[in-house]
């Protein structure tokens, strides 16, 4: 019993992990040919050897300047990029990454591009079309939703990303830069949903932000990345109040 | 291999939707909507018919309709091998937020093309009854014939996509490719008839394209079985081909996304 429960109180597990660009830079036959050499490879170290666990229902923000592998992280662990070295452990939980121009297919309309995230993220047709109402309620595109989702403007984009993320709940949410998105009513909206899940206990949230406001309210502990690694990780306001210093 | 089969029925739902939405974003975004499925492949008949069939009198029996039976397989197999060397880049917005099984777009991408060869496919019915071409049971071995089409494309296509994402300008030399390739498959002559006997017998084994070509038409227009061993060689290559495409893309899927 004790160690079911053990098992169930970690959602993601980060040991060590290192992300690498470099050796896997692609190359143009023509470019090659006329250098006669081979493309010297730059190694460069994204993230360098993070280890980190977030705790089930937990709401862990990140933060640090750009370029720090905060994006890099994220995408690590919603396993779109793999690891060089290290490992990431969800724990057999459902996963999904918000992000700022998320994959949409520009020619189809907001509807089937609703459906086909909702296919993506694990969910069946029919569960997918049971949230359909709400999912379009949320997001307030009105006619919209039936038009090509290239005729968007990013600020209805990024409304019609985070409605979906926001209703079609996986265990496990991971957010990139989005809690700004939209005009005034929306945001608001999108906050308050942020605070619902917050209270949600069985709901893990990872938020990626520079809005250190919003972390401080919104967040359990908060992590500051600097050049890929760690620079300190606990309570929100010590963290942040450090992190507010050195960007002086 | 196991995993394969599971991811195929895990990400079914999203591959048949995807294709079936894409199927109608092109039809509600042009004017002649679906007809251009047809008129296409049609026109292309009519210029190949005209310039090789009368121009250079090189007619063989039912000339159009072998034309048109070659055209449809050409048809699937080009735009699929095309489409894939740029198939994740072209798919970078979603690749890059959410994990899914590359391959998953390539066979999406085949059901649109296949539906597309599906209706030419009926077309070709319609032209041999109206050219009343006589036909018999042997018309069912097109199934095996467009079964091994699927397969060596889906081949084809995974390698591809593979070398696509790290070579640049793979599709340059794929363009230069596909057309020696058309060429040497007789879509607008009869490999059979047409050259030496030595020439065809090697292209209609090591070319698979005219190898399945000539299977289909001996179905439909002659009342013939197609080449039952040529056509095993390339279901067991085509097998090879996938298991490597499959195996390769499993294991530097995650990487794409750190090239594009």
């Amino acid at each position: 019993m004790d160690k079911i429960d053990n098992n169930q109180e970690y959602s993601i597990t980060v040991k060590d992990l290192k992300v690498r660009y470099k050796s896997v830079s692609s190359y143009s036959i023509k470019k090659n040919l006329l250098r006669m050499k081979g493309a010297e490879t730059k190694a460069f170290e994204a993230v360098r050897g993070v280890s980190f666990e977030v705790k089930k229902g937990e709401i862990l923000g990140i933060t640090g300047k750009n370029g720090s592998g905060k994006s890099t992280l994220l995408r690590a662990i919603a396993g779109i990029f793999s690891a060089d070295e290290g490992s990431v452990d969800l724990h057999g939980h459902s996963i999904s990454l918000l992000a700022i121009g998320v994959g949409f297919k520009s020619e189809l309309t907001g509807r089937e591009n609703i459906m086909l995230s909702g296919l993506l993220l694990g969910f069946t047709e029919a569960q997918v079309k049971e949230h359909m109402d709400e999912i379009i309620e949320f997001a307030g595109l009105g006619d919209f939703i039936d038009m090509p989702v290239r005729t968007y403007s990013s600020g209805m984009h990024s409304k019609l990303a985070f409605s979906i993320t926001a209703v079609m709940e996986t265990d496990i949410m991971l957010i990139d830069e989005v809690l700004s998105v939209g005009d005034e009513k929306f945001k608001k909206k999108s906050y308050e949903k942020m605070k619902s899940l917050i209270s949600d206990k069985t709901r893990t949230v990872v938020i990626v932000s520079h809005n250190l406001k919003t972390l401080e309210e919104l967040c359990d502990r908060v992590m500051w990345m600097h050049d890929g690694q760690i620079k300190k990780i606990g309570e929100p306001k010590e963290v942040l109040k450090e992190y507010r210093e050195f960007m002086k | 291999m196991n995993r394969f089969f599971k991811d195929l029925g895990k990400y079914w739902n999203y591959t048949f939707y995807s294709a079936k939405s894409q199927l109608k974003t092109e039809v509600a975004n042009s004017y002649l909507n679906w007809a251009w499925w047809v008129i296409e492949p049609f026109c292309f008949m009519l210029i190949y018919a005209f310039i090789f069939g009368y121009l250079l009198s090189n007619r063989g029996p039912f000339f159009n309709c072998h034309i048109f039976i070659g055209l449809l397989i050409w048809d699937f197999f080009n735009r699929c091998v095309k489409s894939s060397v740029k198939m994740v880049k072209n798919n970078k917005s979603i690749v890059s937020k959410v994990y899914l099984p590359k391959y998953t777009l390539i066979i999406s991408d085949m059901i649109v093309n296949g539906f597309k060869m599906l209706i030419c496919l009926l077309i070709s019915f319609g032209m041999l009854v109206a050219y009343r071409v006589p036909v018999d049971w042997h018309l069912i071995m097109i199934v095996p014939v467009l079964a091994v089409t699927i397969l060596f494309t889906f081949g084809c296509c995974t390698i591809l996509m593979h070398i696509g994402v790290f070579v640049t300008d793979m599709s340059n030399v794929i363009n230069i490719v596909l057309r020696a390739v058309f060429y040497l498959t007789g879509i607008f002559y009869n490999i059979e008839t047409a050259l030496p006997e030595q020439y065809a017998k090697l292209l209609l084994t090591f070319n698979p394209l005219a190898a399945l070509t000539t299977g289909m038409r001996h179905a439909m227009l002659a009342k013939s079985m197609p080449d039952w061993v040529t056509l095993g060689l390339w279901t067991v290559l085509s097998i090879i081909l996938t298991a490597i495409g499959v195996h390769t893309i499993y294991k530097n899927e995650n990487t794409y996304v750190k090239v594009i």
